[in-house]
């Protein structure tokens, strides 16, 4: 007899608020997801131009390290295009007068970045590692 | 028996409310794919999701870090962007070998050792990306060094960059 005259309100209340509850916890993990898998594509592409910057400044004379000038990135950064816009500093500390440490950074948008520093040794003219 | 409301229908009002309900879902799913597809086109494959990509790469490295020398040619291979031919330090680090890395195949990455008369050994990774390898000199801060590099890029199917390394021997006394 009950069925015959449909739901009450309460039933259909409740059964919505069960609907509602499973699809926004879907759509969050999606997006959840979705989220991870760009930040997981950034981090990779920053990381292999970090590291082929990191071959150059392995091989540049100790000399020529500057610590109060500018530097920029050199290597070929085709493989940041994704995350255009995005900026590329070089930091020369030199905590001894005989090391220098140079940090590489890589940012881009929504405030992410990626480093990775270099530590070079005065090593008398070789480029010893 | 049917009641006398189903019989009559379904008010505006209930229509109106589905129908809403109805709209926002197909809003949110709309949404999210869209959002899907602007990833897909601007973000390349990753391939590093694949461990057979991170072995080649691995490998490769290893052999292009102990490297001495990328003679011309051996065997029916000639030095190109799809056969990167390699000198290198032997893994017990008393004998070198050549290695050849056949990037030739699509889908597939060749490994084979040449060593002294033996027969070659060869690896072979598959569910690889097309793979492509330059050998030419390093350039620092504008000048060409006498030190060579190996720069290895595999783009996906849309032509997205999606690997781009730079591998270089290391010094060797």
């Amino acid at each position: 007899m009950r069925r015959s005259r449909g739901f009450s309100m309460a039933e259909v209340l409740v059964a919505l608020a069960i609907l509602a509850i499973v699809i926004t916890t879907t759509i969050a993990m999606f997006a959840e997801r979705t989220k991870r898998m760009r930040e997981a594509s950034e981090t990779i592409l920053a990381w292999q131009a970090l590291s082929n910057e990191a071959e150059l400044w392995r091989r540049v004379p100790f000399a020529q390290i500057d610590v109060a000038s500018s530097q920029t990135f050199q290597s070929d950064l085709t493989v940041l295009t994704p995350l255009a816009p995005y900026t590329t500093v070089v930091k020369v500390d030199a905590p001894r007068a005989d090391i220098r440490n140079v940090t590489l950074t890589i940012r881009w948008a929504a405030g992410r970045e990626a480093h990775l520093a270099v530590a070079r040794a005065n090593t008398g003219g070789g480029n010893l590692w | 028996m049917v009641s006398r409301r189903r019989a009559r229908g379904y008010s505006l009002m209930e229509i109106v409310v589905v129908m809403a309900l109805f709209g926002v879902f197909l809003f949110i799913l709309v949404t999210l794919t869209a959002e899907m597809r602007r990833n897909e086109k601007k973000w390349p494959v990753n391939f590093f999701a694949r461990p057979e990509v991170g072995s080649i790469l691995a490998r490769m490295r290893h052999d292009i870090l102990d490297a001495t020398s990328f003679p011309n040619n051996i065997d029916t291979y000639t030095q190109s962007p799809t056969s990167l031919i390699v000198y290198t330090i032997a893994p017990d680090r008393s004998s070198a070998e050549t290695v050849v890395w056949d990037l030739s195949k699509p889908g597939e990455v060749h490994r084979k050792v040449y060593k002294a008369n033996l027969p070659p050994t060869e690896w072979v990774a598959r569910q690889a990306p097309i793979f492509i390898c330059t050998v030419e000199p390093m350039v620092v801060l504008g000048q060409p060094t006498d030190e060579q590099e190996v720069h290895i890029q595999a783009v996906d199917k849309e032509g997205k960059v999606a690997i781009d390394q730079v591998f270089v021997p290391r010094p060797h006394a």
